[in-house]
């Protein structure tokens, strides 16, 4: 210890006088310790998993359909009549046209919600490599009538183990049985878990749909650069569609989980400010018994600034630990725990619980606002009113 | 022993831990990047729109494509009852109907 130079030795001094003074009161201190770890956990796991799923879908989705047409009436989307597609030819421009059927098919016995979706695998675009999606089997060819392809939540809900047959109702009840062909592999959970795929005809004949109409039109144009001016002008010659394009399909997860949006973050920010208060409450207050010692020390010597000193490293400690724990944790909870605490709130009612293969996101930029929110207050909280006790005379305080 | 050495004991603990969860992280990482690769075929090869989160309504399930009325779409004057709701935010786009 003599090697060290004589400042950094008084700091090293004064940091074991705060840690003994801190484990003196050790119960009050780990306990808002843990409490203020506990806010910054539940607020780090909220962004580390609310960007972590942004990323995924940045990722991800960049191959969405170039323009997606929905038909619009009494402001809900309806099913779409396939002579529309003749109407789009007079664009000159677009690539091809793609009808799709698509849906929702509510178990009943389950409670789960399927996503069924139907096409022409083969004339999308790497539709001929879709088969490398699937954990075996291939996808339903347009000669293989009653077959689907499922995603494997669908498959553990439908309880069918080895077997390969299943049945879904139609709208009048009667039974439409399908055999599975092919299994998501897990790989793709995060898109495909609740997806039924198979051929047009069936999901048409599933839904009770007429066979000529489709739930949407994807469209891919021959020049990406013109995929806004195909759009408004499919706009202007349908006016009974909302055109969506890829940009705004992809614009949708930069702000769906953002800072600013969803309920959860108000509440969450909600508790922070809850907990700074509390903290401002616990630490501003000085007991008589924390006066009279600060009186002593100022008696024994102590200069105004090593009490400062003593009272910064105190809450120092306890907040960057508590940063540090809550930080640690949440990014674990996020990776290894699949988020458990949130994704009740992320996914409701849903039955269907995909699991979340996430890498946390853990941005400069976030931990520097959660510690700006949480650390700084604190020692603001804490420091000002040593300083404020500190200068008043000693001897009226010990008195 | 002195206070501070703990201290250091504990802060050298949790450095390591966070080390390790870094390692973690970029392992993870590469894992990651080949499941993107074949989510980018179905991507492309279904036309899937969004991510499969929340199945429990059809605008979170959907969010990207579903139309803006569809969280309110039970009777005139239904407000949106969905627990996932609160998470989500509606797409910001105003052009869209």
């Amino acid at each position: 210890m003599t090697m060290l130079p004589k400042g950094l030795e008084k700091q090293l001094n004064i940091l074991d006088f705060s840690l003994s003074s801190l484990w003196r009161r050790k119960l009050k201190n780990i306990s808002i310790m843990l409490v203020f770890a506990l806010v910054i956990f539940l607020l780090g796991s909220f962004q580390m998993l609310t960007g972590a799923l942004t990323k995924s879908a940045d990722a991800v989705l960049r191959n969405t359909p170039e323009i997606t047409i929905q038909k619009m009436s009494a402001g809900r989307q309806e099913a779409i009549p396939l002579s529309y597609e003749e109407k789009l030819r007079s664009i000159y421009g677009i690539r091809a046209i793609i009808p799709r059927v698509w849906g929702y098919y509510f178990d009943e016995s389950s409670l789960a919600n399927f996503t069924i979706l139907a096409m022409d695998t083969n004339s999308m675009p790497s539709g001929n490599k879709l088969d490398l999606t699937l954990s075996y089997g291939h996808f339903p060819k347009l000669t293989e009538p009653g077959t689907a392809v499922l995603g494997r939540s669908v498959q553990e809900i439908l309880g069918l183990g080895k077997r390969r047959i299943f049945s879904l109702f139609r709208p009048d009840l009667s039974l439409k049985s399908f055999k599975v062909v092919g299994l998501f592999s897990g790989q793709t959970d995060l898109m495909t878990n609740d997806l039924i795929v198979m051929n047009l005809d069936d999901a048409r004949d599933l839904f009770a749909m007429s066979p000529t109409m489709a739930t949407d039109l994807c469209l891919y144009v021959a020049n990406p650069a013109e995929i806004e001016t195909i759009a408004k002008k499919i706009a202007g010659l349908l006016p009974d569609t909302r055109v969506l394009t890829k940009s705004q399909i992809q614009k949708t997860y930069q702000v769906v989980f953002s800072w600013r949006s969803g309920f959860a973050s108000i509440c969450l920010l909600t508790a922070l400010v809850a907990f700074v208060i509390l903290a401002w409450d616990k630490a501003s207050g000085l007991s008589p018994e924390e006066k009279r010692e600060i009186g002593i020390l100022k008696i024994l010597g102590w200069e105004t600034a090593d009490i400062l000193a003593i009272r910064f490293w105190e809450s120092t400690l306890i907040s960057s630990l508590a940063f540090i724990i809550g930080c640690t944790a949440a990014y674990m909870h996020v990776a290894f725990f699949d988020a458990s605490l949130l994704k009740p709130v992320m996914v409701g009612w849903s039955v269907i619980h995909p699991p979340f293969k996430l890498l946390p996101s853990v941005k400069l930029a976030d931990l520097l606002l959660i510690f700006s929110f949480s650390v700084l207050p604190y020692l603001g909280a804490t420091v000002i009113p040593a300083w404020r006790c500190s200068i008043v005379p000693p001897d009226s305080v010990i008195r | 022993m002195r206070p501070s050495h703990i201290l250091l004991i504990i802060i050298l603990f949790f450095l390591i831990l966070d080390a390790a969860l870094y390692l973690h992280a970029t392992r993870l990482q590469e894992t990651l990047r080949s499941d993107h690769a074949v989510q980018e075929i179905a991507v492309a090869g279904l036309g899937l729109t969004d991510l499969c989160v929340a199945t429990e309504a059809r605008y979170t399930r959907h969010p990207a494509v579903s139309d803006t009325m569809s969280p309110f779409m039970d009777h005139p004057g239904a407000i949106e009852h969905f627990p996932s709701g609160s998470f989500w935010a509606a797409p910001a786009d105003k052009n869209i109907r």
